[in-house]
């Protein structure tokens, strides 16, 4: 177990690697002249030198590359073009709202999705099955933005249960923390809702058909029982591995909503950075994100051994 | 037919089969096909529906989806502006009529073209172990950059313009079908009669076409089926944050960007291109579902 951790905390030094030297190298890669795209068209050439020179765009790939990995690793992600201030300050000065967002999108979507799986594969075949499936098909297909506008203007707007925009932090109170974030993380769960019920429901099915399960249905334990004991224990590395795997569209999704609900986390202040073409904060973002990304599938291979003692590396 | 006989008089007390089985229904080509994969049936129509929506955009009763009218901004639907006018009085139906344009050009462009490069890139590394170990750290690095975050990046390096989008989504993609394709080769090299094409002398150029790219295909077109949906998503979600097409152009995306602003008193700018998105992205989806049902059985069990 040691040592199956180390290799897999070894194996994502090459990932993060490649996925620097992308974000890096964007700069570069990208066609025409990024400076004079970043300042915009109304610049003066002073002030396309002035970037050039702040992006490091006038010395060597390479040198420049080592450098800026360097100071990565010592969490220096570079000074904002914008506002001049260190982006790794930025970020983290952003950093709750985001994690609220996503921790509350989490547990609604686990809170929901898995007994919805659950049903559906118990009841194959019947209206229920059916009502789940319909609703993972139009989760996947109605895009995160519309179900906030959606949410907001039935909740909001109209009912007035919960307040259109904004974020009250965690420290003012759990109450208007928790009811600023209620309609984003309904809106940002339903993608995951229907991601997790869908795989739950496909390998509950399979896990049915084994023969404990019918063994134990025979010796007389309970429906709930089966279902929650015997057979979710045994379809968790699939659902887990979902979980990792829709992590990204958890973060992709969260940066809309963020702009929907107008929250004030590192989705807006990636936003906002597009609109002022700021790349160092969009660089130290995208590098953000898929650090959490990369742990969090980590976390979710470390899992498995947790869920199945069957895997052994 | 005709030379069948009756049975003499007498012989008709037992009943006829018609009165015993229910009338088998006739059911002609097309009628079978919608039967047996009524999702396909549904989800191609919608998805036909929408095509001649974006070619014939002209012909629908629209006007000119850019032609400012300031002297009347934000009118409500009405039967002179179906979907009422925006906030410098362009007429909101003419914009999400000829918005279907966008999204459905980025939306096939990004499946297409991304299965076509990852299916090459897939193929190559699945044969070739030397290119596999590098390209495959690669393709994992790029994968494990959220897409839209990959694409911001992207955008906001380059002029916003509708080939940029695509190709964006593009790279985002395209390590999702190689490792698809790659899984696929590794266990097709493992076949027998893979083998004894090797051992008979083919060389892997010919073993790859004839033997090897038929069978990606299936779960190639199925996995395209659902990037083009999601393409679709991305491009509107980019155009709304403003890292997709360029304003000027009328897509879905920013139609919403632009009822962003007033979408507590005037709704309807938003909710009309976010319902035709959302049925042109479930029409697409239930196509992939329908496609892998019926071309990948093995898959659907799974998923």
């Amino acid at each position: 177990m040691f040592a199956y951790t180390v290799r897999r905390v070894i194996a994502t030094i090459p990932v993060m690697g490649v996925v620097a030297l992308f974000v890096f190298s964007l700069l570069y890669l990208a066609p025409g002249d990024p400076a004079a795209i970043i300042a915009g068209d109304q610049a003066t050439p002073e002030d396309v030198e002035r970037i050039r020179a702040s992006l490091g765009l006038d010395r060597p790939f390479l040198v420049r590359f080592l450098e800026w990995l360097f100071r990565v690793l010592q969490g220096d992600l570079g000074v904002s073009i914008f506002t001049n201030l260190p982006v790794a300050h930025m970020i983290k000065q952003r950093l709750e709202p985001t994690f609220s967002l996503m921790a509350l999108t989490l547990a609604i979507a686990l809170t929901f999705a898995i007994p919805m799986g659950v049903l559906a594969a118990w009841k194959q075949g019947t209206w229920i099955d059916r009502l789940v499936m319909v609703f993972a098909v139009l989760g996947f297909s109605v895009p995160v933005f519309v179900v906030g506008y959606l949410l907001a203007y039935t909740f909001a707007l109209q009912l007035d249960w919960f307040p259109v925009q904004g974020y009250t932090p965690i420290a003012n109170g759990l109450g208007g923390w928790l009811s600023n974030l209620m309609l984003p993380a309904v809106a940002l769960g339903g993608v995951f809702i229907a991601l997790i019920a869908r795989i739950t429901r496909a390998t509950m099915l399979e896990v049915l058909s084994q023969d404990y399960v019918r063994t134990a249905k025979a010796k007389g334990v309970g429906q709930r029982a089966i279902l929650f004991v015997h057979a979710l224990k045994n379809a968790a590395v699939p659902i887990i591995t979902i979980i990792g795997l829709g992590f990204a569209g958890l973060i992709g999704g969260a940066v809309v909503t963020e702009s929907v609900f107008a929250i004030p986390g590192v989705g807006r202040l990636v936003v906002d950075a597009i609109l002022r073409r700021d790349y160092p904060v969009i660089q130290g973002v995208v590098l953000m994100f898929s650090f959490v990304y990369v742990i969090v599938n980590l976390i979710v291979d470390l899992l498995y051994t947790v869920f199945d003692p069957r895997i052994r590396y | 037919m005709s030379t069948t006989t009756l049975p003499p008089d007498g012989f008709n007390a037992a009943p006829k089969l018609a009165d015993v089985l229910p009338p088998r229904k006739e059911r002609g080509r097309i009628g079978m096909f919608i039967y047996r994969h009524p999702t396909i049936a549904v989800g191609g129509f919608m998805v036909s529906l929408f095509v001649l929506m974006a070619i014939f955009a002209p012909l629908l009763w629209t006007v000119d989806p850019t032609a400012l009218a300031p002297a009347r901004r934000t009118r409500p639907p009405s039967a002179q502006w179906w979907f009422g006018t925006d906030m410098l009085g362009r007429d909101v139906y003419s914009r999400v009529v000829y918005g279907a344009r966008i999204s459905l050009i980025v939306g096939f462009a990004t499946a297409i073209i991304s299965a076509v490069i990852g299916l090459t890139i897939g193929l190559i590394s699945g044969f070739i172990r030397a290119v596999d170990a590098v390209v495959m750290r690669v393709m994992d690095g790029l994968m494990s950059i959220p897409s839209i975050l990959l694409a911001i990046a992207m955008m906001a390096l380059t002029r916003a313009s509708v080939e940029n989008v695509i190709i964006a989504l593009v790279i985002a993609d395209v390590p999702r079908v190689a490792r698809l394709v790659r899984g696929v080769v590794l266990t097709l090299r493992e076949q027998p009669y893979v083998e004894a094409a090797v051992a008979a002398g083919t060389r892997t150029p010919m073993i790859i076409w004839k033997h090897i790219l038929p069978n990606t295909l299936a779960p190639v077109t199925v996995q395209a089926t659902f990037f083009c949906a999601s393409a679709m998503i991305s491009e509107a979600t980019l155009s709304f944050i403003g890292a997709g097409t360029p304003p000027i152009i009328p897509s879905w995306g920013n139609i919403m960007a632009e009822g962003r602003a007033l979408w507590q008193v005037k709704p309807y700018i938003v909710f009309f291109p976010a319902i035709f998105l959302s049925i042109t992205v479930l029409s697409v989806n239930l196509l992939g579902d329908g496609l892998r049902d019926a071309l990948d059985p093995r898959m659907a069990k799974r998923i």
